[in-house]
């Protein structure tokens, strides 16, 4: 009966199949039909075609492939225009704001003194040790490394920080997927007057300048910059840098919550009452067994619930952990929204999800259990909510009561795991009266009308 | 034991009526009802007190009754037995009732000679023609072979339009300069729309339908069966499309409409008539977790350390819950470890049976899910009335102090702890692909204790915790 299983691994013709497009190849024909190349008057989405596994010797297929590569060879040599008025100039400041804020202060104090208005000055003037009180108030991290004086267009709505000046500060990965984009000038720094016309950064130089500042690692950035390109907005955690170390040691507190094990059940007061006769609690024991000893069950419910003697972790009582409390690589270090969810950089909403990097080079197993659990308790309980996962067990299971997304990248390879707390325990089988959900043979069988979709 | 008749999914086509206009579908056999069949979820019996209706005095006296009645006679438990095979390290169960029993209710252990449900005795009738019906295996090997005609049929369709585009090619080509427009218009248009209509590629459904065509020509044109024999001896002489050279051997076979390859039911029925009774030669395998399950959590099964001789009358003795839990941990190991060995908190056996008797006692059926490279799979109800949902895998967690104390544990629990990126990687692809949700089982081991007298309670110091892992595909999840 068991081997129906199998017949699912062959048919995946059903059409639930997982076809990931990331995972392929393109066919770059389908370039040729959007609309910036020819403009076609048609608009209509590209279909893919069918797909050879194999050469074959026909003229046909060979055709097919060239064009494929000439459409790509086509897209590619598409002019890529940048206009003066919509280029973005930053300057990079390899010292922050910090440094970039006693230099305008001094520049400030100069300007004042040619001037001769003092009274603005003192008031913009910023104490030597100006990281602290210059953050602060402005809100720019101390990891920004390149600002931008004239921030125009739609990129600044997610990214950036602005200071008093109304400049944009943008962190190293901010501007590193800008200027790979094409869509940012960084400039070097010049000491004498930072807005004058200066050398434009490299790319390469960019590189070797922002990975592995303030924390950005190349694993990180690719998964920065993969989920930007797919239309995510995305936030660092608290969790990003790695000095929030624990403090003091964490408490051992976090002891295995037992089972909640019910009463003895709504046997009713005559089953009490007639309960000496032939109680098979008389003879359950748990040291040698049965567990639900000999004698008469009045109920299955009740043999299950003697069954119960595994303690399993029940992750809404579990006491939240801080950030601090994660070990290095299982932490979350971005908070990603979805291109749908409304998001304001000033009051950044609670995050559709929550993502960890993890390198596989440097972090060459499977978290274990303390990292893991750790992990996900510094999320917030999401426990599963609607109607739907009312009805559904499986989905509610598949929900689980804590997420976290976990970036496992390797040699740049990144693959994404959404892990679930998922309390089995918290699902009582056994009190299910209804069947089966999900069918063995579609639409036939014990399953009702709402019978849940597979996958 | 339940009648393993299975429903067709897919009739044979080739079977019916070549007239027919619609797919033809042979009459489903009717379904067992498994229902009734496994309407006990645990092999233990269960009696429930009639109901009390407040008003009516004469329930009252309807409950005294029965209560009375267990008075006097009370009910007997069953009791099955087992016995310990230290070369499989398996429970066996060899007495009928026993393997019936155990397999409906609560579908524990497996048939030896079957894929899962001991179905050995009623296939081996079916094959010597005692029986009508089919049994699952055959079913599934029908339908295997049908799939794989298909493959084949589409192979060679995908072949045909080959040989021929090839052959158009070719005349154009000495044609002259002036190729055939439809097919060189569209690799120069380059569109993947036109290319997407012009290949003409054969999916499974058109494959079959293609067939249908074929079978219908040839009962138009009675004479046209040596054309069909033509094609497929013609088909495996060219270059193969997608099939290894062993699939391509049976492509002889299984081209021919009804040649699935079982042994002939006539020739066999004439045996089966100078021998009609043979004997039942499968036993009922239950896994270590199983056995232990039956025997110290349902006080179901008594485990027996040699098999019952036909002469005596049981005088193997009955090995108690303590001393099985030892041998099972004991056999855990492979090569498995001497008797005398020390039971360890995190012996195999203690992890996979902490999960077994969790998943268990929560109302799921737990089989294992070796086919699919996972520890356990969870059923709802059973394996008869759907999919497993969740396949499980079990990691060891050492969080106790007592784990971390020294160097030489810490390098120990690192290296039973570890699993790599890869391997979980290669487990959550394959339950995507059969349509399982992986569930990552962590167990909490407890620091080794002095004695395992009260076994409830060293059980109760461990700690299970589920973790749901799943592909995040950041592509989809945007909405």
């Amino acid at each position: 009966m068991a081997d129906v299983d199998e017949d699912v691994v062959q048919t995946p013709a059903t059409g639930q199949v997982e076809v990931d497009l990331s995972d392929e190849t393109q066919d770059f024909r389908f370039l040729n039909h959007l609309n910036f190349l020819s403009d076609a008057a048609s608009p209509s989405i590209p279909r893919r075609g069918e797909k050879d596994f194999e050469p074959n010797p026909t003229e046909h297929q060979a055709d097919v492939l060239s064009a494929s590569r000439d459409a790509m060879h086509n897209a590619l040599s598409f002019p890529r225009l940048h206009r003066p008025k919509t280029t973005i100039i930053g300057y990079y400041a390899p010292g922050g704001y910090a440094a970039q804020a006693e230099l305008d202060a001094q520049q400030d104090a100069q300007q004042a003194k040619q001037d001769e208005k003092t009274s603005e000055s003192t008031q913009k003037k910023t104490p030597p040790d100006a990281s602290k009180a210059a953050t602060k108030p402005v809100n720019v991290s101390s990891d920004a490394c390149v600002f931008v004086p004239n921030p125009k267009g739609q990129f600044f709505k997610t990214l950036g920080q602005a200071d008093r000046k109304n400049r944009v500060w943008l962190l190293p990965e901010e501007a590193l997927y800008l200027l790979e984009r094409g869509s940012l000038d960084i400039r070097w720094p010049s000491t004498s007057d930072p807005e004058a016309v200066s050398i434009p950064m490299s790319l390469q130089a960019a590189y070797a300048c922002f990975v592995g500042h303030g924390g950005l690692t190349l694993e990180r950035f690719s998964v920065y910059t993969g989920l930007k390109r797919l239309g995510y907005a995305l936030v660092r955690a608290p969790g990003w840098s790695d000095e929030v170390e624990a403090t003091e040691d964490t408490d051992p507190a976090s002891e295995p919550s037992p089972p909640k094990l019910h009463g003895p059940g709504l046997a009713g007061i005559l089953g009490s009452l007639f309960k000496w006769i032939h109680d098979p609690r008389k003879t359950a024991s748990t040291a040698t067994g049965p567990i639900i000893g000999f004698g008469i069950h009045r109920h299955y419910m009740d043999v299950y619930r003697k069954l119960a003697i595994i303690p399993w972790y029940d992750p809404v009582t579990a006491p939240p952990s801080k950030p601090s409390d994660t070990t290095p690589p299982f932490r979350v270090v971005f908070h990603i929204y979805k291109p749908s969810t409304p998001f304001k950089k000033s009051a950044p909403p609670a995050p559709d999800f929550r993502v960890a990097v993890v390198s596989t080079r440097d972090q060459t197993t499977m978290p274990t259990l303390p990292q893991l659990g750790a992990l996900l308790e510094s999320t917030p309980l999401d426990p599963p909510h609607g109607e739907k996962m009312q009805r559904m067990m499986y989905m509610r299971l598949r929900h689980g009561y804590r997420n976290v997304v976990m970036a496992v990248v390797d040699q740049g390879v990144v693959s994404y795991l959404r892990i679930a707390d998922s309390a089995f325990g918290k699902e009582k089988l056994f009190e299910n009266k209804g069947g089966p959900q999900g069918n063995k043979r579609g639409g036939r069988g014990p399953g009702g009308p709402n019978k849940p979709k597979r996958r | 034991m339940a009648a393993p008749v299975t429903s067709t999914e897919r009739p044979a086509s080739t079977q019916s009526g070549p007239a027919d206009a619609r797919p033809p579908r042979a009459p489903r056999p009717p379904r067992p009802n498994f229902r009734h069949i496994h309407r006990f979820p645990l092999p233990v019996t269960v009696h429930h007190v009639p109901p009390v209706i407040p008003h009516n005095p004469l329930s009252l006296i309807s409950v005294v009754l029965s209560y009375l009645t267990f008075l006097i006679s009370p009910p007997r438990q069953e009791v099955y037995s087992a016995y310990f095979d230290s070369a499989t390290s398996s429970i066996h169960v060899t007495d009928e009732d026993a393997i019936k029993a155990l397999w409906q209710m609560g579908f524990f252990g497996k048939g030896s000679l079957s894929r899962s449900e001991p179905s050995w005795l009623a296939r081996e009738k079916k094959r010597r023609g005692l029986l009508g019906g089919k049994s699952s295996e055959e079913v599934t090997r029908q339908r295997r072979t049908e799939r794989r005609e298909l493959k084949l049929e589409r192979a060679r369709m995908e072949k045909l339009a080959i040989e021929e585009r090839l052959k158009a090619e070719a005349a154009a080509r000495e044609s002259g300069a002036t190729p055939d427009q439809d097919n060189q218009s569209t690799p120069a248009d380059g569109t993947a729309n036109d290319t997407a209509t012009s290949t003409e590629k054969f999916s499974l459904r058109k494959a079959k339908e293609a067939r249908m065509l074929e079978a219908r020509n040839q009962a138009a044109q009675k004479a046209a069966v040596t054309d069909s024999t033509d094609q497929a001896e013609k088909s495996p002489n060219g270059k193969s499309v997608r099939f290894s050279p062993v699939v391509q051997k049976k492509e002889f076979l299984s081209n021919s409409p009804s040649s699935i390859k079982l042994p002939d039911p006539l020739v066999d029925s004439i045996e089966a008539d100078e021998e009609p009774i043979f004997e039942n030669e499968e036993h009922l395998q239950l896994s270590k977790e199983e056995a232990f399950f039956l025997a110290y959590s349902l006080g179901a099964l008594n485990v027996y350390d040699a098999p019952a001789k036909a002469g005596q009358n049981q005088p193997n003795s009955i090995i108690s819950t303590t001393s099985l839990l030892k041998l099972l941990c004991n056999h855990s190991y492979y090569p498995s470890r001497d008797a005398s060995a020390a039971l360890q908190p995190d012996d195999p056996f203690m992890l996979s049976y902490v999960v077994y008797h969790h998943f268990r006692s929560l109302g799921w059926v737990v089989r294992s899910g070796v086919k699919f490279g996972t520890d356990y799979l969870l059923y709802n109800r059973g394996p008869v009335f759907s999919h497993a949902e969740f396949a499980v895998i079990v990691i060891p967690s050492y969080s106790h102090s007592y784990w971390t104390e020294t160097e030489e544990r810490k390098e120990v629990i690192a290296a039973k702890q570890a699993r790599s990126w890869w391997w979980l990687h290669c487990v959550n692809r394959v339950q995507a692909q059969v349509l399982k949700s992986l569930v990552v089982c962590y167990v909490e081991v407890p620091p080794p204790s002095a004695s395992i007298d009260d076994i409830g309670a060293l059980l109760g110091t461990y700690q299970v915790r589920e973790f749901l892992i799943k592909r995040f595909v950041p592509n989809r999840m945007r909405d």
